[in-house]
């Protein structure tokens, strides 16, 4: 395997350095590519209180290409999936090497208190957070509380 | 300051910007890699990571987009405030690493000689590292044994000194002695003279006396007598009578007085009791110092105590000296630290193709022929650079050394004063560039890492001329000579400007190290015409030869000055040594030395004691060195030349005595651990030129002999290296021969070919020892073999005598020693569970039909297929093996069974044995090969195939004639060395006997029995029967011996017994068919019926795994040979599919393929192969390890285009499908 990148390098330091509040970051011990990630819910949203863990790898060709990111934690959220596939266009065809870990997990922070049913990944989600927002928001603090907050 | 940090960092690398381009949307990047990443090739344009504004790519590319100079300005200032030092990579230009083939800044490194980049670098470093502990260990553990031979130096110099003064002793006393005797007798003898001489002179004058009283008396009796008797006297007449009878007296007595002159004239002579020239002579040579050698081979090796130890010693040391002397230091420099001093870069590429031109042992009769002048200019220019201003020409070789000379000359100023007198290794804390880092290290300025410990480069024997890629042979055209002169120059004078910018961290010392040449300097490296060289290696010639007229006068002395009998004394003592003189010198004389050196070292390391004359010499040489020196340089080139060829290839040595009979006798596991070993060797070996040493195969034997050469070539002293030297050279040597244009301007270089043949001798002789144990181990598993074989041997041959008597019986001693050699691998076997049980089913069989029921072996016989008729053939042979150690049980067999008995004209009977035993295709040689088994025939063989190059002759042309091909691929050898040719796109296969001359064709296109399409393969069994691998009808046709159809079988498809093209086909002792199913990447076997028997290999590049075999051989000890053309390589299967070994990898090197694809094996294992890409046919030691390669791409004698099918002939000549030049030729 190739070295690490100096980028990797950097982004790894200064997440180390200067944590985000709410994240944190902490690179794998056999592969310095992937991140275990805990975001703690945003306040004022369905999910605050919990701590979502979060599998973060960093490609070959990182940053050219976007970061592989999943939550691991179940989550009741219109653009998460059962499996924690993340519906976000910088994942995706938005990403820009400008972008880095940091603003990618804030991006997800972000997602999380501001559920877009609009662009769903999981369609019943979606359809109940459309329809009834507020079983939908109740049915997401329970699961918050059921998988994110008891460990 | 934060955020200014910020504004000058790259978003995407998050690094300070490098060459920061500027996009339209007016944000910056860095050039590389950001910008080059983020470019989208497809749509051509780029995508602002800051804004997502796309932009076109400007035609040259992102260079196109205009860098930010502002920004540029603000991070030259923020680094002038800072006082950060410049980015090491500014200014470079990323390329791709040749490692890792990532884009990086790239830089060359040492440890692989590419460009690489930081990260490999380093990772390089630290393999670097971690080798150089590793080797330092076995240098900490092998260490003492410097010490111990210290302590034997030292308790030798104590004895040396009681011996001498002991000897020196008994010298004075019997001086003594010698003086005292000789004083006594000169004193008596004296005395004896004189008494003699008184007594004898009293007695004269007494008579003296006596007579001239009588004298007197007379006179006055005659006066009397005439006075006075006459008448006037009265005389009384008694008186008278008186008086006459006195004068009667008288007259009486002097008549008969005689003075008896013969007692007064003797003559005293001094007579010696010994002849006196001999008497001084045997004073002269009164003693010899008589120095003994007790062991013979290991003369100074390991036992040789006292005197004889010290004196092996001495004798290396001198001669270490002498190279030292000899080459200035010179050649020492190249296998240490390839000339340059320590740290130092490697000369870059330009130069580094006028190194391999050196370095190449393929040049290394040019490279001997051409040193002794660079040695002589290290020595002598040197010293009168000054005055020699007036420079010539230039030739492409001295302006070669010219480097050299500049890197070595520095090498001298600064390293030389701590230099091992022996190994040539200096202390590395006196290396500037140690001492610098240590320093660096111990005040901590910088966060150097401390260089590391002892040196492992001249520990390790770095064969590196066998990696260079052999260069292409230059014309000594003037023009071209002045061309490379002119580019070497330049490379030369370019080279500090380049290295300077790229390398700023060494800047302050490659400033120092590289000073430009002084104009002296200068003057003398280029006063370095190719005359000159040559007239200065004359020169020295002539010097030297009249310098050695020095030692030949100090022996002469001792031997022309006494007299003729001393000699033989003198002799006596010398004779090895004249005798040797006579025998291997006898070609060196005449370039005026006496012997050189390397030559009487080796001579010695394997005949035994050393006499005396040479230690004189040697010790002359110590005294004076004159005479030393210039015996050292005609010399020089020939030792220098051993060692080199020594070091360069030090596997061969240790390979052909010990794998040979491990790798084929012991089981598989342990084949496999070699191989693995030897796959891992390349990697943990500091350099891949040893590859070459782990190619060799011998794994776990390299790693020990690895750390013993280390030592060996540590102190050099040993004639371990001597021996390998010898050998190895012999297998280089058909390739440093064809130099002869080099061969009229040094008589050394003639001297050192003159030499040759002895050192061949030798060789052979040596080959012959290391193969004994080898071979009495493999006559000891027959031995045992046959034991297991006595129960069932004479069953067998009742059977086969039942049977079919003509095939088994004609079986001679001379078939004997293939099948020996297969029994004897059965017996210790590989040979794997199928043999195994095949062989124990037929010695069921054969149990059954033992001679007491004839009847039913009879029986058996009729019901047995035409393969168990193999079964039974082949054993019955061996069972006959027993002919050739036994004959009298053979013919008490024979007895038992009736037969005629034949012990005596056996042999006479090995022609029609020939036809039998030549019908087997796996030992075609088998009848005229091998008579005197193994032991004698081990290096014959090989020798053979050192001297293979030559065509003897070419068969056919493009055509469809009998006699022509079209497309030719496979090739057999059959009966009675028939070649059986595969007539590919002429749909037929054409039989030719031994001499070319066409017998018979047989098949024609289509796809019914007997017909085929574009066949490949062909292979001839054991009775004669051809076995064709039909390609495009995807089936194997079997014909019998006279051409017709028998049988065929197969289909196309992927299953068991389906091809997909097959290719090439062989078939091995027992009558099993393999073939490479090509497009199915495998190989099957089948019974000789057409039986699917197995298959093995699959699609990959694995071990074990195939890609397009092509052509299949099988040797006599069941290792089945498969040309994997597409990855390749030689792969070495087991009969069971097990890959025992692999060998090759791609490229035109020795030992590498490219898309090989005819593969052979002959009695003896040597495996040669047609490598097809690189149009050259390859010879392989029985282990897989490269003999020698010859031909290249063209349409002449020698020349190939595309080479198919090849085979070997019982006697040993080679013969190959030159496809696309429709012919087939004979080596």
């Amino acid at each position: 395997m190739a070295a690490l990148p100096r980028r990797i390098i950097k982004e790894t330091q200064r997440l180390m350095q200067e944590p985000v509040p709410g994240i944190s970051a902490v690179p794998s011990e056999n592969n310095a590519r992937y991140f275990h990630v805990i975001v703690t819910g945003p306040e004022d949203s369905p999910f605050e209180g919990g701590l979502f863990k979060l599998e973060l790898f960093l490609p070959e060709d990182y940053p050219m290409s976007a970061p592989k990111v999943r939550f691991i934690t179940k989550i009741y959220h219109p653009n998460i999936d059962r499996l924690g596939r993340i519906c976000l266009d910088i994942l995706k065809d938005k990403w820009s090497p400008a972008l880095q870990i940091r603003t990618v997990l804030l991006s997800i922070q972000a997602l999380l208190s501001a559920p877009n049913p609009d662009d769903p990944l999981a369609n019943d989600v979606a359809e109940l957070w459309k329809v009834n927002e507020s079983e939908a928001i109740r049915n997401a603090k329970e699961w918050t509380r059921r998988y994110a907050m008891d460990n | 300051m934060e955020q200014f940090e910020s504004l000058l960092t790259c978003c995407v690398c998050l690094d300070r910007y490098r060459n920061p381009k500027l996009l339209p949307c007016q944000h910056s990047f860095c050039m590389e890699p950001c910008m080059d990443g983020l470019v989208d090739y497809v749509r051509r344009q780029v995508k602002c990571p800051e804004c997502r504004a796309e932009h076109r790519i400007p035609y040259q590319g992102v260079q196109g987009f205009p860098t930010n100079v502002t920004l540029q300005r603000f991070l030259e200032l923020h680094a002038q405030i800072a006082g950060e030092l410049p980015d090491p990579t500014a200014g470079q230009v990323m390329e791709r690493c040749n490692v890792c083939s990532e884009k990086a800044y790239c830089a060359p490194c040492a440890h692989c000689d590419k460009k690489v980049c930081e990260d490999c670098k380093s990772a390089h470093m630290e393999v670097l590292r971690r080798e150089i502990a590793r080797i330092n260990n076995q240098i900490r553990r092998g260490v003492n044994r410097l010490q111990d031979i210290l302590a034997v130096v030292e308790r030798n110099t104590a004895n040396l000194q009681t011996n001498c003064g002991a000897v020196a002793g008994e010298i004075d006393e019997i001086h003594k002695r010698l003086a005292k005797a000789l004083k006594d007798r000169t004193d008596f003898l004296r005395t004896e003279v004189d008494r003699y001489l008184a007594t004898e002179l009293r007695n004269l004058t007494h008579l003296k006396d006596n007579l001239e009283l009588e004298l007197s008396n007379i006179q006055s009796n005659c006066d009397l007598a005439d006075k006075y008797m006459n008448d006037d006297v009265d005389w009384e007449d008694t008186e008278l009578v008186d008086t006459k009878e006195i004068f009667l007296k008288t007259v009486e007595f002097l008549r008969n007085f005689d003075y008896e002159a013969g007692d007064y004239n003797r003559r005293v002579r001094f007579i010696m009791t010994h002849d006196p020239n001999q008497l001084v002579m045997h004073v002269a040579s009164y003693g010899e110092l008589n120095i003994t050698n007790p062991n013979a081979y290991s003369a100074g090796l390991q036992q040789s105590q006292g005197l004889t130890r010290s004196k092996s010693d001495h004798r290396l040391a001198t001669q270490f000296r002498q190279q030292e002397e000899a080459k200035g230091y010179m050649e020492n420099d190249e296998p240490i630290l390839g000339g340059r001093k320590f740290g130092e870069r490697r000369p870059p590429p330009p130069e580094k193709h006028t190194r391999d031109y050196s370095a190449t042992d393929d040049y290394s009769g040019y490279e001997s022929e051409h040193r002794p002048s660079r040695r002589f200019r290290s020595r002598f220019v040197r010293s009168h650079q000054q005055d020699n201003d007036s420079d010539t020409e230039q030739s492409t070789r001295t302006v070669k050394s010219e480097h050299k000379e500049k890197e070595k000359e520095k090498v001298a100023d600064t390293e030389d004063a701590t230099r091992g007198p022996l190994s040539g290794i200096f202390r590395l804390s006196d290396c500037p560039r140690v001492i610098q880092r240590i320093l660096d290290v111990d005040s901590g300025k910088k966060k150097e890492k401390k260089e590391p410990p002892p040196p492992p480069k001249p520990v390790q024997p770095t064969p590196q001329p066998q990696r260079r890629p052999p260069p292409v042979r230059q014309q000594s055209e003037d023009d071209e000579i002045s061309r490379l002169k002119r580019q070497n120059k330049g490379a030369a004078s370019s080279q500090e400007p380049e290295r300077l910018p790229s390398r700023p961290v060494e800047e302050e010392r490659p400033a120092v190290n590289r000073k430009p040449p002084t104009p002296a300097r200068e003057a003398s490296s280029e006063g370095e015409s190719d005359e000159e060289s040559v007239g200065s290696l004359q020169r020295n010639q002539r010097k030297s030869s009249v310098q050695t007229q020095k030692p030949t006068a100090t022996r002469r002395p001792s031997a022309s000055d006494t007299s003729s009998t001393h000699r033989p004394a003198a002799r006596a003592t010398s004779t090895e040594s004249s005798a040797s003189t006579e025998s291997s010198g006898s070609a060196v004389k005449h370039t005026g030395a006496i012997l050189s050196i390397a030559e009487l070292k080796a001579k010695y390391s394997i005949d035994g004691p050393s006499p005396k004359p040479i230690s004189r010499i040697l010790s002359a040489g110590n005294e004076r060195s004159a005479p030393v020196t210039t015996n050292g340089t005609v010399s020089g080139a020939q030792r220098v030349q051993s060692r080199f060829v020594g070091s360069q290839r030090p596997t061969p040595a240790p390979a052909p005595a010990e794998p040979a009979p491990e790798d084929s006798d012991t089981s598989s596991e342990e084949e496999t651990d070699s191989s693995e070993e030897s796959e891992e060797e390349p990697v943990t070996q500091r350099k891949p030129e040893s590859q070459a040493m782990a190619r060799s195969d011998i794994g776990p034997l390299l790693a020990r002999s690895t750390n013993a050469r280390n030592d060996a070539h540590d102190n050099k002293s040993k004639e371990t290296p001597a021996q390998t030297r010898y050998r190895t050279r012999q297998s280089s040597q058909t390739e440093e021969e064809p130099s002869p244009r080099y061969g009229a301007s040094s008589s050394s270089y003639s001297s050192r070919y003159g030499s040759k043949p002895k050192d061949e001798e030798l060789t052979s002789s040596l080959d012959d020892e290391s193969k004994y144990p080898t071979a009495r181990s493999r006559y000891l598993a027959l031995k045992e073999r046959r034991n297991r074989l006595a129960r069932s041997k004479s069953s067998h041959t009742g059977f086969g005598a039942g049977d079919d008597d003509d095939q088994d019986e004609p079986v001679s001693p001379t078939t004997a020693s293939p099948s020996a050699y297969l029994a004897a691998r059965y017996g210790s076997g590989t040979g794997g569970s199928e043999l195994s049980r095949s062989r124990s089913s037929h010695a069921l069989k054969s149990r059954e039909s033992s001679p007491e029921r004839p009847v039913t072996g009879e029986k058996d016989g009729a019901a047995l297929s035409s393969w168990a008729r193999y079964l039974k053939n082949k054993y019955g042979s061996r069972g006959k093996d027993r002919d050739t150690s036994g004959t009298s049980s053979s013919s008490s067999r024979r007895l038992s069974l009736g037969l005629p008995l034949r012990s005596a004209n056996e042999l006479a009977s090995s022609d029609d044995d020939s036809k039998n035993a030549a019908g087997s295709p796996i030992s075609p040689t088998a009848a005229t090969a091998a008579v005197a088994g193994f032991a004698a025939a081990g290096s014959s063989p090989r020798s053979q195939y050192l001297q293979k190059r030559r065509l003897q002759f070419s068969v056919g042309s493009r055509g469809s004639e009998p006699g022509c091909f079209t497309w030719p691929r496979g090739i057999a050898v059959g009966p009675e060395n028939i070649m059986v040719v595969a007539d590919s796109s002429n749909h037929r296969v054409q039989v030719f006997d031994s001499n070319g001359i066409f017998i018979k064709e047989f098949g024609q296109y289509g796809s019914g029995e007997g017909e085929f399409d574009c066949l490949a393969g062909v292979a001839v069994n054991r009775i004669g029967q051809y076995i064709i691998a039909d390609r495009y009808n995807h089936r194997i046709q079997v014909f019998d011996p006279a051409g017709r159809f028998l049988r065929s079988f197969g289909s196309q498809g992927t299953g068991d017994g389906k091809f997909n093209y097959p290719w090439g086909i062989t078939t091995d002792a027992l009558g099993f068919i393999y073939v490479c199913d090509k497009e199915n990447h495998r190989v099957q076997v089948f019974q000789s019926d057409g039986t699917f028997v197995g298959k093995f290999g699959s699609f990959g590049s694995k071990l074990g795994q195939l890609e397009h075999p092509h052509y299949i051989a099988v040797s006599s000890t069941n290792r089945v040979l498969v040309s994997d053309s597409n990855n390749h390589r030689i792969q070495v299967f087991d009969v069971n599919g097990r890959v025992l070994s692999s060998f090759g990898e791609e490229g035109s090197e020795d030992g590498q393929f490219k898309f090989p694809r005819g593969v052979a094996v002959d009695d003896q294992g040597y495996i040669v192969v047609a490598d097809s890409g690189n149009n050259r046919i390859q010879i392989f030691h029985p282990d897989g390890t490269f003999l020698r390669a010859f031909g290249s791409w063209g349409c002449g004698d020698g020349e190939f285009k595309g080479l198919e099918g090849i085979a070997v002939m019982s006697g040993g000549n080679i013969i190959v499908c030159d496809r696309e030049n429709h012919r087939v030729q004979v080596f």
